[in-house]
């Protein structure tokens, strides 16, 4: 169960990745979600906002200011701790592999940071998976320029119809157990510089 | 095998970067895939549960996350030491131009540094000084700077500032002055804004700097590891070797920075500021035999410095625990001479 009187920080180096998960912890009902931008003046915005909890991104230098904050110091007014529940390994190893740790302050119980927990480990998650399925998209579409430009080349160069250097690219890839972009690169490359 | 090592991108993770370059973990049969760690904070957590197989550590942060006072619960040893000393305390420009002190002697400007320090606090502008972690001898390196001095610890705020914002903040006046390790006192000097003001190696000659960790599953791989890092060490030691190993820590996927830089904390002549001032401090990093021999006498000093900071209790059983961490039989059994 989210409540709405926390404020929670989001410390991130990625401000694609942030805006993500301040949107879920906004639409999960947190009552102020601020987005700390991870630059040399990171611990006095974080003091100016004394949060109740803060997610940070592995990525962050800035984790180690956090841990300055902590009791061991005493020097800050409202120590935080890092959310480590040592009953739940599950949790800890899901939280890391999604990128992610979290300071609370000393006092909040572990049961009312779980939830902003699940949803920073989902959004991380899912902005992870739609990272990779774009790289992807990309090179897909890379691949198949350059092998529109090979087709064109042995085209012109032999006189073939389109469907016959396609088949052409395509044997040469299979007799050669590689792949036709790979071909199609070659043959670009030569044209590049021989021509 | 292949194993996982972490590092921070400093100069005294030279025997790990080292040990991957020049072939000595493949003399031992060993694959290493090092990953340059953002914070130490991430550096723990990582080895902690399992990401990583073993890592260069701040030495007090190994105890710190071994005896459960930092991060997730660990298994992890040290069976090395990786260095000894590197570390400065840099000043802006402005504060040392305030204190004006009346040596270089470490004595004299301890007490300048008070005396400035003792007169901001009165004005109610404490001065600020940065660290790289509450578990770094870094921090009890700028208690010990205020001791020399006969200043309370507590007249100037204490901040953790991440290397790498190190020289911005120190040109923007967020802080003071920092401890930190090579390069980054050299790259504040470099650029005009600091001046370095004490050298940890004078501070707490031969503190335990950096160590290996490694997880307690690492078993059979521990001696081999140990070997070929050991052998990497004295490599890195080498006053021969000084040139090529500065110009491959300064590649992209190392330090990144520039190689003349990353070369001065090796060469033990250390330019103090832009004008160019230095010292002959051989001393300054100290990497190789014998000091990557990992010895309970420093285990038990860092102990004690952890007490000081009041990071333990004075009660606790944290001295009968490094026992169990520290482990020169390890040491001893790769058969480094």
């Amino acid at each position: 169960m989210i409540e709405s009187n926390l404020t929670v920080a989001v410390i991130d180096p990625s401000r694609a990745r942030a805006a993500i998960l301040e949107e879920g912890l906004r639409a999960a009902g947190i009552g102020r979600v601020v987005v700390i931008p991870d630059t040399v003046d990171l611990l006095e915005r974080v003091t100016a906002l004394r949060p109740d909890v803060v997610v940070i991104h592995l990525e962050s230098p800035s984790r180690d200011i956090l841990e300055q904050m902590s009791g061991v110091s005493r020097q800050v007014e409202r120590p935080v701790a890092m959310f480590v529940d040592r009953s739940d390994t599950t949790m800890m190893q899901a939280a890391v592999d999604a990128g992610i740790s979290a300071y609370v302050v000393d006092g909040l119980r572990a049961e009312r940071i779980k939830s902003i927990l699940d949803i920073a480990i989902l959004r991380f998650n899912a902005f992870a998976r739609l990272q990779r399925e774009l790289s992807e998209a990309r090179g897909e579409l890379a691949d198949r320029k350059l092998i529109e430009r090979a087709k064109g080349i042995l085209m012109s160069m032999k006189g073939l119809s389109e469907d016959e250097a396609y088949k052409q690219l395509r044997r040469k890839a299979m007799n050669e157990k590689r792949k036709i972009a790979d071909i199609a690169r070659a043959i670009v490359t030569t044209a590049d510089l021989l021509g | 095998m292949r194993l996982q090592l972490g590092y921070v991108p400093l100069c005294d993770a030279a025997p790990l970067i080292a040990a991957h370059e020049l072939g000595f973990a493949r003399a031992e049969g060993l694959e290493l895939d090092l990953s340059a760690e953002p914070s130490w904070a991430t550096l723990r957590d990582r080895l902690a549960l399992g990401h990583l197989d073993g890592a260069h550590m701040l030495a007090p942060l190994a105890l710190a996350s071994r005896l459960a006072l930092s991060g997730p619960p660990s298994d992890l040893i040290v069976p090395m030491q990786l260095s000894a000393n590197g570390n400065a305390i840099t000043l802006s420009r402005a504060l040392w131009e305030a204190m004006r002190p009346e040596s270089e002697a470490l004595a004299e400007v301890a007490r300048a540094f008070a005396r400035v320090a003792a007169e901001r606090r009165a004005a109610g502008r404490p001065l600020t000084l940065g660290t790289v972690h509450p578990f770094s001898c870094h921090s009890y390196q700028l208690r010990l700077f205020a001791e020399a001095g006969e200043l309370d610890p507590s007249a100037f705020r204490t901040v953790v500032v991440p290397p790498q914002h190190s020289v911005e903040a120190l040109a923007r006046g967020l802080v003071d002055g920092y401890c930190a390790g090579a390069p980054w006192n050299d790259v504040a000097v470099a650029a005009g804004h600091g001046r370095i003001a004490a050298l940890g190696c004078e501070l707490a000659p031969d503190a335990p700097e950096k160590v290996l960790a490694v997880s307690k599953r690492l078993d059979g791989a521990t001696l081999p590891l140990v070997r070929a890092i050991a052998r990497s060490g004295s490599w890195c030691a080498d006053p021969a070797n000084r040139t090529e190993l500065a110009h491959r820590l300064a590649r992209r996927n190392y330090l990144n920075l520039d190689a003349e830089l990353i070369g001065r904390a090796f060469a033990g002549d250390v330019i103090l500021d832009a004008f160019g001032a230095s010292r002959p401090v051989p001393s300054h990093l100290r990497l190789g035999t014998p000091v990557q021999e990992p010895r309970m006498k420093d285990a038990h000093w860092l102990v004690s410095q952890m007490r000081a900071a009041r990071q333990i209790p004075h009660e606790s059983g944290a001295a009968a625990e490094v026992a169990s961490i520290y482990r020169p039989d390890i040491y001893s059994a790769a058969g480094i001479s």
